[in-house]
């Protein structure tokens, strides 16, 4: 009896126990529903994201930068494809290790790892880094080979920029260059654009907003391993704008080589006379290292580099600027990706400084190519008639000090024509200091020089055109006479650009117009007409017109041998770059050929063509190049005949 | 005879047949979606077993019950042995767990929970209400749980052996042990707590601090409970659709196809699929339990009883791990997750619970 109790107690104690384990299940049951209630529907949003961030890698895709062409629509500056390697340093744990390790498949050196390890150590993990652009075929097969193993790499398509004219357009186009950290701080965005490229000078800086374009956006499905698996493009990424020039490649080619090979021969340079020349003349091996290989010999038989300086042809018409040649140049490809340190020191120590743009950069005292600004300034300022004669004796008393002219014989008794033709020093140290610097700075003024064009070339200097304020608010001192003799033929505080050069007798050859320079192609036919009026009386111009043109054509016009068949007006200038002293003077001048290269006069010449009907006007300034008149006309005058002919304009 | 065999049909526990065979069935859908929309390697297989495993269930179903009481102490005692041997002729990666058969790997603790389960209950119902108060009868519970217990724990598999630990104590529960030995049990379990603590392995360690932190260390150890709420909780209602889920299909979703699988259905079919297999579950564990009430004698009502534990606990202890409510530990998803030896084992259970829904005029007095 008890036991049947006690067996009826046992199970109904066992039911209940049943019971209570099946309501603990239940309340964690319960306890699961709750779970998955909260995170499938209370938090849903949140981790739908944290889904979609581990489906797909953001990535921004570059734009191509806009192609820079010359006004023919020939490249200047273009991309070519290039295949590079990144890495996403949020997929690797030692990406020390990883570079060690991919160093051993692709050339990276000590250097461009720890650079890599900077950039990894300065920006978010999630961000890529290149390791390599421009892979060259073998690297990329031998990657390819690895990249099962290699997680976090990822090759990307990018776009390498190219100056298919090299040094050519260098100074012209100027270059691009990576991304700093100087320009994430200005611009945040470019973090997230490693590998936009940003144009440093030229044309590359000027137009950067318009050349960068808008980058895309994707997403690239990836997988847990980081392998890439479809690519969603969310936005295509807009091209940057192609950017036409007023450079005619082909008159910059022919100008440019003209330029460099001034009055000299060519030399193969592997004549056994070249390589010994290299062996003992630091600044020929200088040159030949930049990986030009053109070496000239001049007239005492010495092999020397090609002639530096500087060439800018612009149309009288609309301003636009046709050649602009500075020599010696440099490639600008070698800034596109990241540039050696070898080749940034031989840009630097060299010494004729290639990465100098002359034409804009360059500043030259005009010499006597100023003449024409001193004549039309004493002209209007009526000091002087074009009948007016002054007597020349070969030198110029005034003070205590004396002016000489070129011609130390003397010019006689010479007119306003006449002064231009022979370019007599007298004449201009008479009406300059009759005309006071006032004036003459005045008239430059208004002729273009002084001021920086509206070219927007950051790297554009604006010269030197001194009056008594400028003085007195530069140097502290009154302006003194003698300082405005000087200036009567272009010497002394006047400095000027090769650009400005060009725009004042452009503007001379005008006439009517204050034209003013500028690098991009106008299509528009109506572009005078935005110009304003230039100011100078056209009695005036006229005579300037006349006597440039005696230069070239009169019987003893400083370069009368160069005339051509279209007429050429022009005025030679020949610029000293060490005084002369007294004792100099009294032994006899040394003649230019026989000086130190860096004591040589600097030739220049100013022209516009055709005489009749003016089309271009042309600027030469050879470095150290001599006279004026044999060193630079011959230049603007074989230059100017390319570009006629080419036009097909006949005498 | 035909109308033994209706008798019988109608006699089978249909609710549970049923549900055991959708689960067979989303099990597969959710495998197939694993290999990212194929059969092989796993749905095919996981058919397979199904097949011999519903073979296997009818057998156990359908031998007198009285058979299987005589077997349990032999299936326990096999079990051990297994698992002894297991060291010797076993494989894994950084435990030994499985052994080789031909193509097929046999996991040793799988069917040692059941035997557990099963030989406690024969224990247990073979006491009287006077041994069932005293401390002496627990004896032998200690060494049969202990046993096993201990062997699974130094393979080393702390998941399994605290669930085959936890299932046998439930039993030991249900069977009437007074609350006196369970207050004190709990106590002592409290006090050797931080012992325990002390011998685990380093990973072992690694995982319970990374259930407790998991977004400490994302792409380490808390990478797989991370991506596992991640791809539940993008799920949403509704889910992503059938081989749409992301994470799985993407492959950030570890074990897909074994211990997650519950969250790769959670992605790509939603809390509206989840909720049906928690019904499903449901429906399964009610009707173990009922039976398990219904039956006459002690030995029936305690193997189900301890055989719906088993069941429940797999599947709180997966869900649980794959939500993050508990540390990452191997627990399979019954019927569903990839795995031989664990589908066979629930069929078996299964076969046995069939078994004792059938022959119901059994009574304690038989066996003996």
């Amino acid at each position: 009896m008890k036991k049947r109790k006690e067996q009826k107690e046992l199970s109904s104690v066992m039911t209940r126990r049943m019971v209570m384990l099946g309501i603990g299940q239940g309340v964690l049951g319960t306890l699961l529903v709750g779970r998955l209630y909260q995170l499938q529907i209370a938090q849903n949003e949140s981790y739908r994201r944290l889904s979609d961030n581990n489906q797909f890698d953001q990535r921004l895709v570059q734009a191509p930068r806009g192609r820079i062409l010359d006004r023919k629509g020939r490249l200047l500056a273009g991309n070519s494809e290039v295949f590079e390697l990144r890495m996403l340093p949020s997929r690797i744990k030692n990406p020390k290790a990883w570079l060690q390790r991919v160093s051993r498949l692709i050339t990276l050196k000590q250097e461009d790892i720890e650079e890599i390890l900077e950039k990894i150590a300065d920006q978010p993990s999630f961000l890529e880094v290149t390791v390599k652009s421009n892979l060259t075929q073998r690297e990329l097969s031998r990657l390819a080979v690895l990249s099962p193993v290699l997680e976090g790499a990822s090759f990307q398509k990018s776009y390498k920029r190219i100056y298919p004219q090299g040094w050519m357009t260098a100074h012209v186009t100027g270059y691009v260059s990576p991304v700093n950290k100087r320009d994430i701080e200005g611009q945040p965005d470019l973090r997230y654009l490693p590998e936009t490229r940003i144009g440093r000078t030229g044309i590359e800086r000027k137009m950067e907003p318009d050349l960068r374009g808008l980058f895309g956006f994707e997403r690239v499905e990836v997988n847990a391993k980081g392998k890439p698996v479809r690519v969603l493009r969310d936005k295509q990424a807009n091209p940057g704008a192609d950017t036409y020039l007023s450079i005619d490649i082909e008159a910059q080619s022919f100008a440019t080589e003209r330029l460099r090979r001034g009055r000299w021969q060519a030399v193969p340079v592997h004549r056994a006379e070249v390589q010994e020349a290299l062996m003992q003349d630091a600044e020929l091996r200088a040159h030949v290292a930049m990986g030009d290989d053109l070496v000239l010999k001049d007239e005492k038989g010495r092999l020397v580099p090609p002639e530096s300086g500087a060439v800018v042809v612009m149309d009288i018409q609309t301003g636009e600027v046709k050649v602009m040649v500075s020599t010696p140049g440099f490639d600008p490809n070698l800034f596109s990706n990241r540039l050696s340190i070898r080749d940034w020191q031989r840009m630097n120590t060299h010494p004729r400084t290639p990465l100098l743009n002359r034409a804009i950069t360059g500043l030259y005292a005009p010499g006597s190519t100023f003449k024409m600004v001193v004549l039309a300034a004493a002209l209007e300022a009526g000091v002087i008639s074009p009948s007016t004669q002054y007597e020349c004796s070969g030198a110029f008393e005034f003070g205590n000090r004396k002016f000489h002219c070129w011609n130390e014989r003397g010019h006689g008794f010479i007119n306003a024509e006449q002064s231009l033709e022979r370019s007599c020093d007298i004449y201009y140290y008479q009406i300059a200091l009759k005309t006071g610097i006032n004036r003459i700075h005045d008239m430059a003024r208004r002729l273009g020089l002084g001021d920086v064009s509206a070219l927007g070339l950051v790297s554009e200097k604006q010269g030197i055109i001194p009056n008594r304020d400028w003085k007195l608010a530069q140097r502290g001192v009154v302006w003194t006479p003698g300082e405005t003799v000087v200036a009567g033929i272009g010497q002394g505080f006047v400095l000027t650009t090769p650009l400005q050069l060009a725009l004042m007798t452009a503007r001379i050859a005008n006439g009517a117009s204050a034209i003013t320079p500028s690098l991009v192609a106008q299509n528009d036919p109506q572009i005078t007409s935005a110009f304003a009026p230039l100011d100078v009386p056209a009695d005036i111009i006229r005579f300037l017109h006349k006597g440039m043109r005696k230069v070239m054509a009169g019987g003893l016009g400083t370069a009368r041998k160069y005339d051509i068949a279209q007429g050429i007006a022009g005025k030679t200038g020949t610029v000293q770059v060490k005084r002369i002293t007294k004792a100099q003077r009294e032994k006899g001048i040394v003649d230019n050929i026989d000086r130190p290269w860096k004591e040589r006069d600097h030739a220049l010449f100013v022209a516009f063509a055709p005489y009749k009907n003016p089309r271009y006007a042309i600027s030469v300034v050879v470095e150290h190049g001599g006279s004026g008149s044999s060193a630079a006309a011959p230049i603007a005058r074989d230059i100017l005949d390319f570009m006629l002919a080419t036009d097909g304009v006949s005498a | 005879m035909i109308l033994r065999i209706f008798q019988l049909l109608y006699r089978l526990p249909w609710l549970l047949l049923l549900s055991v065979g959708a689960l067979v069935m989303v099990g597969t859908l959710a495998l197939y979606s694993a290999s990212e929309g194929a059969w092989s390697p796993w749905a095919e297989r996981q058919m397979i077993r199904a097949g011999i495993g519903a073979m296997l269930l009818v057998v156990v179903a359908l031998i007198p019950t009285i058979w299987l009481h005589r077997l349990s102490y032999w299936g326990l005692a096999m079990a051990v042995v297994l698992l002894l041997v297991l060291p010797f002729i076993g494989t894994g990666t950084g435990a030994t767990r499985w052994i080789e058969v031909g193509v097929f790997n046999f996991q040793p603790s799988e069917p040692a929970k059941l035997a557990v389960i099963i030989a406690l209950a024969r224990y247990l119902s073979s006491q009287t209400p006077e041994q069932v108060q005293s401390l002496i009868s627990y004896l032998p519970v200690v060494l049969m749980l202990g046993i096993p217990f201990s062997l699974v724990l130094i393979q080393p598999d702390l998941g399994t052996s605290f669930m085959l630990l936890t299932g046998g104590l439930a039993v030991v529960f249900a069977a009437g042990v007074p609350r006196r030995y369970v207050v004190s049990a709990m106590v002592l379990a409290a006090a050797a707590a931080p012992v325990l603590w002390s011998q685990l392995y380093d990973y072992q360690k690694a995982r319970i601090m990374t259930f407790l932190n998991p977004e400490a260390d994302v792409l380490g150890a808390g990478y797989q409970i991370t991506q596992s709420k991640i791809a539940l909780g993008s799920g949403g209602l509704f889910g992503k659709g059938f081989l749409q889920g992301s994470q799985s299909q993407l492959n950030y979703l570890p074990e897909k196809q074994t211990d997650f699988v519950f969250t790769m259905i959670g992605e790509e079919f939603g809390f509206i699929g989840n909720l049906s297999i928690l019904l499903i579950y449901f429906a399964i564990l009610v009707s173990v339990m009922l039976i398990s009430l219904r039956c006459q004698h002690r030995f029936g009502r305690l193997a189900c009883m301890g055989i719906s534990f088993m069941l429940f606990l797999y599947i709180f202890v997966n869900i649980g791990m794959v939500t993050g409510l508990l540390p990452v530990v191997g627990a399979p998803l019954p019927l569903i997750s990839y795995g031989g030896t664990a589908m066979l084992t629930v069929f078996i259970a299964l076969g046995v619970v069939v078994n004792i829904s059938i022959y119901k005029k059994v009574q304690d007095s038989d066996f003996y």
